[in-house]
């Protein structure tokens, strides 16, 4: 029967572009397992912050008992270490506090990296199509031919390791995914009526793309970002654990290491090495559960 | 009129949305007689695809039969067990989906799934099945050949072919049709539906055709039920409904479609508006809000009123159904809505 | 026709990846400050082997040429001789690859019998209590570093109940006549049981993850809802239409879990001490043997870009709507 038929172009009032962006991001509060993951976020960003004033001790400092011996390997809450020392007599609650200032800054940056590059190649090579999709979409492919985590050890071993050559290589790799499905979306919207009669319309390739396709492509680069964020910290953690990393910071894949070359592992001292890991888990996971409402929001098909 | 191979009665079917309950099918009443073309027809939305679902008690997850009966063969469907009902589907009772693409299994060839039902469910043996198959592909007209196919390899219209052979196989009493030739092109959909009229009467098995468009069913069928909004408005013979449409919504539908032979019949008429929302239907006669006939008294519920042996009408005025119909044949009485 | 053509782009952009990442391997320990392939002309060489490795690296031409010798010795197979074995590092690889496949290849085959299974079971369970409550705990096995998942399983497993040995691949001590004769020892596969464990245990969620949501819109085509009325029965229904339809996508995705599978082989095999490429990868890079680093690194690389096209010749192959165009 006779269906009420849509208008052909639908051009409904726009607001103002920063509220549109926000509001574009689309966070999922009504998720309950995303609010938990937004929650973990913030009370570690809060651990972070203030971790000068949450940390008891200097978390590089050598430190001793009060009967003067070197404070190594001790249990936790002997002696006042809340979570014990390491062999080399350190403070671990200390350490994990700071550890999740790399953690943080590592995942947020390489996050922020991965898909801003990734992108901007995606929408290039989508809006711009031809010869530069053709020649993006290669690279995209050679960046999927190189395995990462040996990419990311070698470039950290030969320049000097620190947190932002890990931060770099990991976004020379990176990339590809968030491009591929950015370049697919804009693809689709290319499409649709109002880009169509914005062009029509004389407005400059850059206008189409700030106003009409970066705003609905946000959610998308803001998903794969989430998930970058989880890479980032156990990437970290495996270069750290290898002993390629940052010897300047204490990050939980630094801990790890330090523990499992102490012997730890023989010693028992399950309060060094599991909390480092639980600390690490909580963060990448909560970075999936915040994606996972995303793609309840981004991919309906899949919610029941 | 011998026994009626299936009798619905009152059937009721609801579904869950949310918290709410939606009454898809409100107490639809028809009977399907042996060996019989009968068309289901109605706007999308009036429940005519839930009924013929709940015929196979394969509904979706949030609906549920609420009540009433469907008597098929002296059992009712509504409250034999699942097994029972299992037992049945298929051997008995065969269904032709709307888009035979998206209804064979992309993954196996057409052997393979004809194959699946004449051995699964009908117990024959291998050798027994590859006869049948090739003996149903013959009856609906594609080369034996293209038994090895599979799905995608073939076109629309040999795709719904398959999909007759599929459902002819286990020589089953009664096929639903639920929009067969819907997707495919007016050459191809009388093709279709030819080859359907032909086999129906060549073998006797009795046909439900669920469709939209009521010049399909003027096309092929013997009956037909009007439903409007989760209940028959109208049913009878094919020749009733033709010449004589006693409900003010079947007068309308027979404007609005064009004649499948081709025979321009003037100019088409839509009906106004648009069915109710089922999760809270207007009070009454719910095709009150369209009707151009609509009294006072259409507020209330509407009785059923044979005007002929075999014709019940669901209407306050299905007494006055001549005079209406003489206004309905103009195209002014449907433009200024009442 | 169309068919060829597509595989011919397809080889094409195979042989275009090989060559883009040959030459990524050559600029990476060429150029890198410091000149890495200065270091491996060792003060402990004697004089000859320092001329001889000069002249195979043509390490006193200019870029363009090394680049064209490095290119040369590829084709040939020759990826130099390792600075710390002394040995060519061909035959060391040749070693060491066959212990990096086999747990691997291990750990993915149980990760994936299990995640097909469980996720076919929890797409069938949706809703209940078990689904809501697996569903988060898969998403935290993938957020676990591997390697440290390797630590607590040792730290339980072999240091605290002592059930299984700590590292390696066999007891000190015991000598193998032949491949065979060790990969199928006790000694060998109680060796095994804990890494390949931990990689399975971290790669069980991929295959998991993307059978349940397969599934869940497998279960909602019209096909499944037409075995139902057909009256087939339900695990019919179940399996062979449901889970066979869903299945493609996954067995696609065992392909490219292999390749990232050999990345991650990086840090469990260190933590196993595990004598595998992944391990050699770090000691090379961390005692600088670079042409063992560069020569791992090679064969890992080749491992993940075979396995791209192999999802892609598999998905091919085992969906009729491509391979039956």
């Amino acid at each position: 029967m006779p269906e009420i038929a849509a208008p052909a172009i639908i051009k409904p009032r726009r607001p103002h572009i920063i509220a549109r962006m926000f509001r574009a991001l689309r966070l999922p509060m009504n998720d309950p397992f995303a609010v938990a993951g937004l929650l973990i976020y913030l009370v570690f960003i809060v651990v972070a912050v203030f971790a000068d004033q949450i940390a008891t001790h200097d978390p590089t400092e050598i430190l001793y008992t009060p009967a003067y011996d070197l404070a190594a390997d001790l249990r936790p809450g002997q002696d006042g270490f809340i979570m014990g020392t390491t062999s080399l007599g350190r403070d671990i609650f200390s350490q994990l506090v700071y550890g999740s200032r790399s953690a943080l800054l590592i995942g947020i940056t390489a996050a922020f990296m991965v898909a801003l590059i990734g992108s901007i190649i995606g929408l290039v090579a989508g809006y711009f199509g031809r010869w530069v999709d053709a020649i993006l979409m290669r690279l995209a492919d050679i960046a999927f031919g190189i395995p990462f985590l040996p990419f990311v050890i070698v470039l950290a071993a030969f320049l000097r390791p620190s947190i932002w050559n890990v931060v770099i290589a990991m976004a020379l790799v990176l990339w590809r995914d968030t491009a591929r499905v950015i370049r697919s979306q804009v693809l689709t919207l290319r499409t649709r009526g109002y880009v169509e009669a914005a062009r029509v319309a004389g407005s400059s390739d850059f206008k189409i793309i700030l106003r009409h396709i970066a705003p609905n492509i946000l959610p998308l680069s803001f998903l794969y970002g989430s998930i970058a964020i989880g890479w980032a910290i156990l990437t970290e953690a495996s270069i750290s654990f290898l002993g390629f990393g940052d010897p300047n910071s204490i990050s939980w894949g630094y801990m790890l290491q330090d523990a499992f070359a102490s012997q730890a592992l023989a010693k028992q001292a399950f309060y060094w090495f599991v909390p480092p890991g639980i600390c690490i888990i909580l963060v990448v996971s909560a970075g999936f559960f915040i994606t996972r409402g995303y793609e309840n929001i981004l991919f309906p098909k899949l919610s029941r | 009129m011998s026994e009626p191979l299936l009798s619905v009665r009152d059937l009721r079917v609801s579904y869950q949305v949310g918290r709410n309950f939606v009454h898809a099918v409100d107490g639809a009443s028809f009977d399907i007689p042996r060996g019989s073309i009968t068309g289901l027809v109605g706007e999308s939305g009036c429940g005519k695809t839930t009924v013929a679902r709940a015929l196979t008690r394969v509904i979706a997850e949030n609906a549920a039969i609420t009540g009433g009966q469907i008597l098929f063969d002296g059992k009712d469907l509504a409250k034999i067990p699942e097994k029972e009902m299992n037992a049945l589907r298929w051997r008995d009772i065969a269904f032709i989906p709307q888009s035979a693409m998206n209804s064979l299994d992309p993954v196996y060839t057409v052997e393979y799934q004809l194959d699946e039902v004449l051995r699964r469910r009908g117990g024959l043996g291998r050798k027994q099945s590859r006869a049948r198959s090739e003996e149903l592909f013959e009856m609906v007209g594609i080369d034996v050949n293209r038994l090895n196919d599979y799905p995608h390899q073939f076109s629309g219209g040999m795709r719904q072919r398959v999909a007759i052979a599929l459902a002819l196989a286990l020589d089953p009493k009664l096929i639903i049709a639920d929009e067969p030739v819907t997707a495919l092109d007016v050459i191809v959909q009388r093709q279709i539906l030819d080859q359907l009229k032909e086999l129906q009467t060549r073998l006797g098995v009795s046909v439900i055709l669920v469709t939209h468009d009521i010049s399909v069913v003027a096309y092929i069928c013997d009956r037909t039920v009007v439903m409007y909004a989760g209940k028959v408005a109208e049913s009878g013979t094919m020749q009733a409904a033709l010449t004589a449409p006693s409900h003010p919504y079947t007068m309308g539908l027979r404007n609005a479609f064009p004649d499948l032979q081709g025979a321009a019949s003037g100019i088409l008429t839509p009906i106004e508006g648009a069915p109710p929302n089922l999760a809270s239907p207007p009070a009454g006669c719910r095709f009150k809000p369209r009707c151009p006939f609509a009294l006072d008294i259409c507020g209330t519920e509407p009785p059923v009123i044979d005007v002929a042996p075999d014709h019940p009408v669901l209407c306050h005025r299905a007494n006055e159904s001549a005079a209406l119909r003489i206004e309905a044949a103009k195209t002014e009485t449907w433009m200024a809505p009442a | 026709m169309k068919n060829f053509k597509a595989v011919g782009s397809r080889l094409l952009q195979l042989a275009l990846v090989l060559w883009a990442v040959v030459t990524i391997l050559f600029l990476m320990f060429r150029l890198m400050p410091g000149n890495p392939m200065a270091a491996y002309i060792d003060p402990t060489f004697t004089l000859e082997q320092q001329q001889q490795l000069m002249a195979q690296f043509g390490l006193d031409k200019p870029l363009w040429h090394q680049y064209l010798i490095y290119l040369g010795n590829l084709l040939q197979g020759e990826l130099g001789q390792s600075f710390r074995y002394r040995e060519p590092v061909g035959q060391r690889i040749w070693i060491l690859l066959p212990n990096t496949l086999i747990l691997t290849f291990s750990s993915l085959i149980v990760a994936y019998v299990f995640g097909i299974l469980a996720g076919a079971y929890l797409a069938w369970r949706r809703g209940s209590w078990v689904e809501q409550a697996a569903i988060p705990l898969v998403l935290t096995t993938r957020a676990m570093p591997e390697f440290w998942l390797g630590m607590v399983m040792l730290a339980i497993f072999s240091f605290s109940l002592g059930w299984l040995p700590a590292g390696g691949t066999r007891a000190p001590g015991n000598e193998y006549s032949g491949f065979l004769d060790l990969y199928t020892s006790r000694d060998f596969l109680a060796h095994l049981a804990l890494p390949a464990a931990t990689l399975a245990i971290y790669s069980q969620g991929l295959p998991l993850l993307l059978m349940r949501s397969n599934m869940l819109d497998v279960m909602k085509e019209d096909f499944v809802t037409m075995a139902r009325i057909k009256g087939l029965s339900n695990w019919t229904v179940v399996v062979r239409h449901a889970a066979r339809n869903a299945l493609l996508p996954v067995m696609t995705s065992f392909a490219i879990a292999v390749g990232y599978q050999l990345q991650g082989n990086v840090v469990v095999e260190s933590v196993f001490s595990w004598p595998g490429l992944g391990r050699e990868l770090v000691n090379a890079v961390a005692a600088s043997d670079y042409p063992l680093a560069q020569g791992a690194f090679l064969m890992i690389a080749l491992v993940v870009i075979f396995m791209n096209l192999a999802a892609d010749l598999l998905y091919a192959f085992l969906d009729p709507r491509i391979s039956h165009a």
